[in-house]
């Protein structure tokens, strides 16, 4: 082949990758036409809004920014959110793990029903469950005096409970996939079971631990309906619990709400961006058989 | 990069939790999460659970003053004034020394939110609930407020009273009606359905929104259905009879004519389903409609809006009425579960709101309120709220039985008859057997 | 000895969630199993009347909780099926050699960060605004009108929305799992001579089949609560067409103030589901053991 050949070949390609390159941002740009709409709206005014709610704002002031920050108490609710959300997590996944893992491994009758148990209750709706909690939970805080309502611990602490069958049921999916024979060849070397785990499973998990930090974020991050219950006080708040002066019975406050929402979304985006480098390709690779 | 810090720190973390646990054995590991648990309290200060320590410190603090705590909360459903409210708390705190704490929640799950927070003890002193079935269904979280100081000035009918006992504060009084475009619309020429409905093919002639609804539950069919009931001889007791299968809407001649004015909206107006109430409100303020079926509450709406014309409230002259429909939309309670100490903390607070210098400035000016308690004057009210004050004044006003009708009616049982309406043709008739239908499963 | 020594270990690593999770979650559920044996407003100073399995009876004679169930089957079964076949072309496109395949992942994603209440107002501005203004423009009346108005429309702006929200979601988990096929099975396949579509049904399904299994139920078990976006874009109408299970015992629960009954209807709903759920995963459980 000559060389000019060689280069026409390489230029057709790279062109034919440039084009699907293109159509495949277009196609995401267009699949996010619903947050072209929030992020307009969010430099709207009522009547600039009922106007025309697709067209670009006719000025981009940050006024509504500055306003909804203010009103939410966004440092404070920014770090409660951080908290909540970041050491729920380390437990769900710590927890989890070690559960699924034990449940896999020891596959005895016992295993299958806790196996069940936690998968089947992925499956009531929470409106059910909301009221027989907050009873109980009241009853251990009057009886046994540890405060779990209005305490980000109590918050934890639920969050832990109901976000434990997702994790249970993703770890138990990828731990079934990775071969028993490392974990023997450890044990031969002397590692208790602690040892095991930590020093070869978990890092093996790493993609599903990664996966489950990121469907878990989006949750606890995002949730409203359970910190509305359990957090009451000001200083508590979280994100979503922040905004609510911008939601009136029968009007909405477009453009607060709108820019509310983009200060929730974009901590977690950025998260996400970061976390998805670390679902790697082939860390598992070797592992699969 | 940095992530991969995080990442370790969190294992490493994760590691040592998971050390603790493994040092303590399995049966504390209970134990752990409530150390954490305590930790985790102690770092919030704020944390209000404490109504026992609260009252405690009260009683230790103040020798002489045992009786009213030094802390109460305050949990509402108004988020419209939620700014307002935090600075009166404040200001409250500044004058007396008792804290106000105040709770926020949005506007559409606030009842849900009280229930859950009532049924666990974890109740706030001073709440908001709508005088009627709501608050009757509260009977036995309301403390009776029968001696408060102002309780004989509260205008005739606006306290909310339950078995002979004042429970109920009204925060305002409210009016809706036909919010009405003074260029477009004349109330003195449009007097009944028959006029009205004239009106409406006029309007649709000239290419203007005669009547505007909204697809809102109450904005779509809660508010306008009010006014054929409170046109009844006595409305409560036509609730109760209705609900016990006693009597028709379709037989009953206000409801017929109820039932024609719906269908020349239908024919003639734009699609209330297709309209929101920004939409609505839109439509008005730039004179596409001529009417829209509101009440003063939208007067803030307008805020954003040049208007170039004056508007008013009139009644919605259904049947010949000339009333505007005025009632409580809502009104303060004091939690019975609360410590004593609290309920009289909580008095005192009202008390304060309706009687001192500070409290009244707030709720007329601040708020915006229409005065409910002889001796209170609001001279700077917006011009829907004048019109309301206008027609309280002169006694032309009518009921809100909606306030009366079974629980949850409206969102679940009315508004999907009204859609269906609004979507097919069904006849009045058809509608209005439809309606009694979907009442009887209400009223179940 | 060792046996004991195991069974140590076993509870080592089990019982700290099992504990929590037993404290937040199956405590209450079976606390919810007992109210729903009585009639009752959900407000402890209230009466609370025993009345047997009369909740459970009522139950099965009320049509419109019935029809929320035709609903939901109906909603649940083609939001599956949308949501995975576009959860899956995400993940594939995504994790091709495309250059901007970062870029992509977190704008397919960003859908799912938008809590489901404001997501559906937002809708219901495109089905509502948008559509009526595409329909004019173009004069395709015919497809482009306020489907909120229409009973089966509705219910198909009702998958789509879903779809939107929770695609980027189930990628997430299909990513995970393409990932973890390993790159020499892939070339080889390819030297072997397998085209795109070859090595896509042959090698990559397969090897995938149990984020098949998760990402099915993880749908499933969403479709069948879903409540936020149906009470903001839809709110169960018009008149009831829209109606899903999830909605129909909020109402029954916190608009009429039938707590016990409600319960009773979350129990029933929850039973249900779980069957079917259970099927489902058995099905394909078994699926992945043959694949393999």
């Amino acid at each position: 082949m000559t060389n000019t050949a060689k280069t026409k070949v390489h230029k057709s390609r790279s062109v034919k990758s440039v084009i699907l390159n293109i159509a495949v941002v277009a196609l995401c740009l267009c699949y996010l036409f619903p947050i072209y709409i929030i992020l307009v709206n969010s430099f709207k005014s009522r009547s600039e809004l009922y106007d025309n709610i697709l067209a670009i704002p006719q000025s981009f002031s940050f006024q509504y920014y500055a306003k909804a920050m203010d009103k939410m108490n966004f440092l404070r609710a920014l770090s409660n959110s951080v908290i909540v959300t970041v050491v729920s997590i380390l437990f769900i996944i710590v927890l989890a793990s070690m559960t699924a893992w034990m449940l896999v491994r020891v596959n005895n009758k016992l295993s299958k029903v806790l196996f069940n148990i936690f998968v089947a209750t992925m499956l009531i709706p929470f409106q059910t469950l909301m009221m027989p909690l907050m009873q109980e939970m009241g009853w251990i805080r009057d009886t046994l005096h540890i405060p779990m309502m209005d305490t980000l611990g109590g918050l934890i602490f639920m969050n832990i409970g109901f976000g434990a069958s997702m994790a249970v049921f993703l770890f138990h999916g990828f731990v079934k996939s990775i071969p028993v024979s490392l974990e023997e060849a450890a044990t031969i070397d002397g590692c208790n079971k602690f040892g095991v785990f930590w020093k070869i499973v978990f890092p093996m998990l790493k993609p599903t631990t990664v996966t489950v930090m990121i469907l878990d974020v989006i949750w606890i991050w995002n949730d409203y309906l359970l910190p509305s219950l359990v957090l009451s006080s000001k200083a508590n708040r979280t994100i979503p619990l922040s905004t609510f002066s911008f939601f009136g019975q029968f009007t909405i406050q477009w453009n607060m709400a709108m820019a509310g929402l983009m200060l929730t979304i974009i901590p977690v985006i950025i998260f996400y961006l970061c976390a998805q480098k670390y679902i790697i390709k082939g860390v598992a690779a070797g592992a699969v058989k | 990069m940095k992530l991969k810090k995080v990442t370790s720190v969190l294992l490493a973390a994760a590691m040592t939790a998971s050390m603790v646990l493994a040092g303590c054995g399995n049966s504390s590991s209970g134990e752990t999460k409530k150390a954490e648990d305590k930790t985790e309290a102690a770092k919030e200060t704020e944390a209000p659970k404490a109504d026992k320590v609260e009252t405690e410190a009260a009683k230790t603090q103040s020798g002489d003053d045992v009786e009213s705590a030094k802390k109460i909360i305050l949990f509402q459903s108004k988020v419209e004034i939620i700014d307002q409210l935090e600075e009166l708390a404040e200001a409250y705190e500044d004058e007396t020394g008792v804290e106000v704490e105040v709770w926020g929640t949005t506007g559409d799950d606030y009842f849900q939110q009280l229930k859950t927070k009532l049924a666990n003890n974890q109740g706030p002193t001073v709440f908001s609930l709508a005088p009627g079935a709501e608050s009757v269904q509260m009977t036995s979280y309301l403390a009776d407020l029968s001696d408060i100081s102002f309780a004989d000035k509260i205008a005739e009918g606006m306290g909310n009273e339950i078995d002979g006992k004042l429970v109920g504060i009204p925060y305002t009084a409210e009016g809706f009606g036909l919010v009405y475009n003074k260029s477009l619309y004349d109330p003195s020429k449009v007097t009944d359905t028959d006029s009205l409905i004239k009106y409406l093919e006029e309007q649709k002639a000239a290419d203007i929104n005669g009547l505007g609804l909204s697809s809102e539950s109450y904005f779509l069919i809660g508010h306008i259905l009010n006014t054929p009931f409170a046109l009844q001889e006595n409305p409560v007791e036509f609730v109760q009879k209705l609900g016990a299968g006693e009597v028709k809407m379709a037989d009953t001649p206000e409801f017929q004519e109820f039932a024609k004015l719906y269908a020349a909206i239908r024919d003639n107006c734009v699609n209330p389903l297709e309209q929101t109430y920004d939409k609505e409100i839109g439509d008005f303020a730039t004179g596409k409609s001529a009417t829209i079926h509101q009440g003063n509450w939208a007067a803030g709406m307008f805020a954003d809006y040049e208007m170039d014309f004056e508007m008013g409230l009139a009644p919605l002259p259904l049947a010949g009425n000339d009333k505007l429909a005025v009632s409580v939309p809502t009104a303060w309670y004091v939690n019975s579960q609360a410590t004593p100490e609290e309920q009289k903390a909580g008095k005192e607070f009202l008390e304060w709101l309706y009687t001192s210098e500070t409290g009244t400035d707030y709720l007329m000016n601040k708020f915006g309120f229409i005065p409910v308690v002889d001796g209170m004057e609001n001279e700077n009210m917006d011009v829907l709220s004048q019109d309301v004050s206008k027609y309280i004044a002169d006694g032309k006003t009518i009921t809100w039985p909606m306030n009366e009708w079974p629980a949850g009616s409206v969102d679940v049982y009315l508004v999907p008859v009204a859609q269906e309406f609004f979507t097919t043709d069904m006849t009045p008739e058809d509608f209005l057997a439809k309606l009694d239908e979907a009442w009887a499963q209400a009223s179940k | 000895m060792k046996k004991k020594k195991t069974a140590g270990w076993y509870a080592l690593f089990t019982l700290p969630l099992i504990f929590i999770f037993s404290l937040v979650v199956v405590i209450p559920f079976l606390i919810g199993i007992g109210y729903s044996f009585f009639s009752w407003d959900g407000l402890p100073l209230n009466p609370k009347i025993f009345v047997g399995f009369e909740n459970y009876v009522n139950l099965f004679s009320d049509s419109r909780f019935m029809t929320s169930a035709g609903h939901t089957v109906l909603f649940t079964i083609f939001a599956i099926i949308l949501i995975n076949i576009l959860g899956l072309a995400f993940a594939l496109m995504v994790t091709s050699k495309l250059r901007v395949k970062n870029a992509a992942r977190a704008m397919l994603f960003m859908p799912y960060l938008i809590g489901g209440l404001i997501l559906g107002y937002i809708w219901k501005f495109i089905f509502t605004d948008a559509f009526q203004a595409i329909g004019e423009a173009t004069g395709l009346t015919g497809i482009f009108f306020n489907w909120l108005l229409n009973p089966r429309f509705a219910l198909v702006a009702l998958v789509i929305v879903s779809t939107w929200q929770m695609a980027g979601y189930i990628m997430i988990i299909y990513i995970t799992g393409i990932m973890g096929i390993p790159d020499d099975v892939i070339e080889a396949a390819q030297v072997d001579g397998a085209g795109f579509w070859q090595t896509l049904f042959r090698i990559k399904f397969p090897l995938i089949m149990p984020s098949f299994t998760i990402c099915l139920f993880m749908t499933l078990s969403n479709c069948f609560k879903i409540f936020d976006v149906n009470l903001s874009l839809t709110g169960g109408g018009p008149s009831n067409a829209t109606e899903m299970f999830a909605m129909n015992i909020y109402n029954e629960i916190f608009s009429l103030n039938n707590f016990g009954y409600g319960q009773a209807k979350a129990i029933v709903f929850f039973l249900v589901v779980a069957v079917i759920t259970m099927v489902q995963v058995s099905i394909t459980k078994k699926r992945e053991v043959e694949m393999q």
